[in-house]
């Protein structure tokens, strides 16, 4: 007997513990990618359960189903679109109020649902209770008390949710009902939607219609302008009745409702004491305290990673280069072996070598402190430092990855509310120095001329940041968003979760980035065996030598750069024949040529990830910028050193 | 629609209140009447996360050199920008 295939659907507000009970739905069985066109992320995932195949997804995290943002429009398209069997409204407990607000939504919206009524156990170490049989007489919708972090209620949901799809959900669902005066006019205006064919059930789309719902609103007006028209002027009248904006008027009234019930179904016995939580979060996010916390943990993840990534990158690449003998037996040293080894073998280490290491360290940490609640702290903490370059607190998040590897600080930049702020956002980023110009920094700079050095010139990296950061806000159209942003409660994260969204980052790193750095390594290994690389280099000896007074090398150096900066020192110390730099550079050639690498090209993996966030033009726009600005920069600096030393 | 909400002379912006007190909101100013963004109107947002007029809002934490605020709204935490809580208007309860 083959089984029959259902859909379920995960809807809720952000941080509610949604993708702790997708993580126990699908288990390993999960694909997460992009909605088809939009850079809002899609997570998929697959289960079997008795008869069924159940393919369950999980919407984004979103506090409304109107169109302001990506996200809702996406969840609200696909639950009316595209039609699941069922949704699950996942709900944090001891937010209930602000949560129902949503479920109120979903319920108007008339689609199937179940409840899975989240995180009792930190309602109830915040002093509510909450009756869970009063809960689903008053919404009329089956309520399934859960605590995803510990697997509990996860069957007895999934039962639910066959359940009514098997026979069918009661039809005693409450009906959020307005005031008498808005009831009034949205039962004349889903008197004239009736008469229409459309996805949206007729009374849910009077009430958007009336809230000023743009995307119904473009779409009624196709079918008949004269109900839209319709719509304007009885929001008009209520405008003038309320004195408020028709928006406001539906949102409070429906604000009112989720309060009501929140207000019945839950005892309140606040706590005596702060709990542990609270007294964390008044500490992370202290007036002063709060910064050298943040700054003492930040520092501390660093240091971990690097000290593990340089451990383990070592090692892997003794492991791999082991094995070099044995291909060079089998191909010969000839061109071919040559070739497939330095071009395609060694491009596959160096991905290896820097995936494992530095980027699942980077990731695991990151998710934890996401999901822990850190992340939020940090961005309040950083919000008025990034408004003076136009962004606000979140942005400083990617801006943090970058400093592990500007690939994922680039796709990290989704977090951003608008197309303007990603794009901000990302080309802030790419000047942060990743991981591998760490390398050039500390292990050229730093270590031939002092560390204070090496300091100095994060110091001007941050003040370059600062500056380019500032014009570009100021260059770009558009208004500056602020923050908005929920700081939910402190938790312990869930160890699965953390894992699994660790292993999808890097999977997604991969697939970026891998094929690009194995063709460019592929070529350049080639331009140098046909004895091409060196003509190259010469042909802007005039940059590197002239106008930057660096060896002609370099030339070559900055061309491998591309591929990862860290390489422009290995090839330094290949080309110039020692790795001790002082004998054959100046200090000011050493600072000259990491200014130059800091700034001068993302990466190549980078640009890739800049194409995939925001097209093919404005990647190279930024590419080029960034060439021509290191460039500009380095001659610059040569020149007034030498003036000062 | 394009006009402003009414704004009473008892009304202050939530900025003006200090870190313990409690303020009912009765308007939130829209940005200039320019396009948000890409039509993400922040006082909807605002509205979606609970903040309707008639709602006690409490200014929790207010960080140094007019930083964001933390505010306490319908028992979730929320960090709003300074631009943005400027633009909240509340009258002060009184305990």
């Amino acid at each position: 007997m083959s089984k029959r295939k259902i859909t379920i659907a995960l809807a809720g507000n952000a941080n509610v513990g949604k993708s702790v009970i997708f993580n126990h739905l699908t288990g390993l069985h999960q694909h997460i990618g992009n909605w088809p066109g939009k850079t809002v992320e899609r997570a998929e995932g697959t289960l079997h359960f008795r008869s069924y195949t159940i393919d369950i997804i999980d919407l984004p995290g979103i506090y409304s189903l109107s169109t302001y943002s990506l996200e809702e429009m996406i969840s609200r398209k696909y639950i009316v679109v595209e039609r699941p069997d069922l949704v699950i409204n996942v709900v944090d407990a001891s937010v209930l109020e602000r949560n129902l607000f949503f479920t109120l939504q979903l319920i108007e919206l008339g689609t199937p649902m179940v409840i899975a009524l989240n995180q009792l156990d930190m309602a109830k170490k915040k002093g509510i209770k909450i009756d869970v049989e009063k809960l689903e007489k008053l919404l009329g919708v089956p309520v399934v008390p859960t605590v995803a972090i510990k697997g509990i209620g996860i069957f007895q949901l999934l039962e639910k949710a066959i359940e009514i799809i098997e026979k069918g959900q009661e039809t005693r669902r409450i009906e959020v009902r307005y005031g008498e005066e808005v009831e009034e006019r949205i039962a004349k205006l889903a008197r004239m939607i009736e008469g229409i064919q459309f996805w949206y059930p007729p009374r849910y789309a009077a009430i958007k219609l009336l809230e000023g719902d743009e995307e119904i609103e473009r779409t009624i007006n196709r079918i008949n302008p004269q109900i839209t028209y319709t719509a304007k002027k009885l929001a008009n009248e209520l405008e003038n009745v309320y004195g408020h904006f028709c928006a406001t008027i539906i949102t409070s009234e429906r604000y009112g409702i989720a309060g009501c019930i929140a207000r019945e179904v839950q005892k309140l016995v606040p706590p005596i004491k702060p709990t542990k939580e609270e007294r964390l979060h008044a500490l992370t996010t202290h007036k002063i305290l709060g910064y050298p916390i943040m700054a003492f943990l930040l520092l501390l993840m660093f240091y971990s990673i690097f000290t593990f990534g340089n451990y383990t990158s070592e090692l892997l690449r003794n492991f791999f280069y082991n094995w070099e003998f044995l291909f060079a037996d089998f191909f010969g040293i000839g061109v071919v072996g040559k070739l497939v080894w330095g071009g395609i073998i060694e491009g596959i280490i160096s991905g290896i070598t820097i995936a494992i290491p530095y980027i699942i360290p980077f990731y695991f940490i990151l998710y934890f402190l996401e999901d822990s609640g850190y992340l939020s702290r940090i961005a309040f903490l950083m919000d008025n430092a990034m408004h003076k370059i136009g962004l606000h607190g979140k942005a400083f998040i990617p801006l943090l990855l970058g400093y592990g590897c500007n690939v994922p600080a680039c796709l990290g930049c989704r977090i951003m509310e608008t197309e303007r702020e990603r794009l901000l956002a990302a080309f802030v980023t790419t000047l942060v120095p990743c991981a591998a110009r760490t390398v050039i920094i500390f292990g050229l700079v730093g270590q031939f001329m002092g560390i204070q050095w090496a300091l100095m010139l994060y110091i001007f990296n941050l003040v370059v940041i600062f500056v380019l950061g500032r014009l570009a806000f100021k260059i770009l159209p558009g208004e500056p968003t602020a923050l908005i942003m929920e700081m939910s409660d402190y938790r312990l994260p869930h160890l699965k979760t953390v894992v699994k969204q660790t292993w999808s980052r890097l999977a997604e790193f991969i697939k970026i980035a891998f094929p690009l750095i194995i063709v460019g390594s592929f070529v350049i290994k080639l331009t140098e065996v046909l004895g091409l690389l060196e003509p190259i280099a010469a042909s802007f000896s005039f940059i590197t030598v002239m106008w930057l007074g660096l060896p002609a090398v370099t030339g070559i150096t900055l061309i491998f750069g591309v591929l990862r900066k860290e390489l422009t020192l290995i090839m330094l110390a290949i080309l110039l024949g020692t790795t001790n730099f002082a004998q054959v550079l100046t200090p000011i050639q050493m600072i000259v040529f990491t200014i130059v690498i800091m700034f001068y090209i993302p990466c190549i993996a980078t640009i890739a990830a800049l194409v995939k966030e925001f097209g093919l033009k404005k990647a190279l726009l930024m590419t080029v910028f960034e060439i021509a600005f290191a460039i500009i920069l380095g001659g610059v600096t040569l020149r007034v050193l030498t003036l000062i030393i | 629609m394009g006009k402003q909400e009414k704004i009473e002379k008892s009304d202050m912006p939530l900025t003006a209140l200090r870190e313990g007190e409690i303020g009912i909101v009765t308007s939130i100013k829209s940005g200039h009447g320019r396009g948000y963004g890409r039509g993400i109107g922040f006082e909807r947002r605002l509205m979606d996360m609970g903040l309707t007029p008639g709602t006690e809002v409490v200014v929790v934490k207010s960080a140094l050199f007019h930083g964001p605020i933390e505010v306490s709204v319908r028992g979730s935490r929320l960090a709003l920008g300074r631009g943005i809580a400027e633009r909240i208007f509340v009258v002060k309860k009184s305990v």
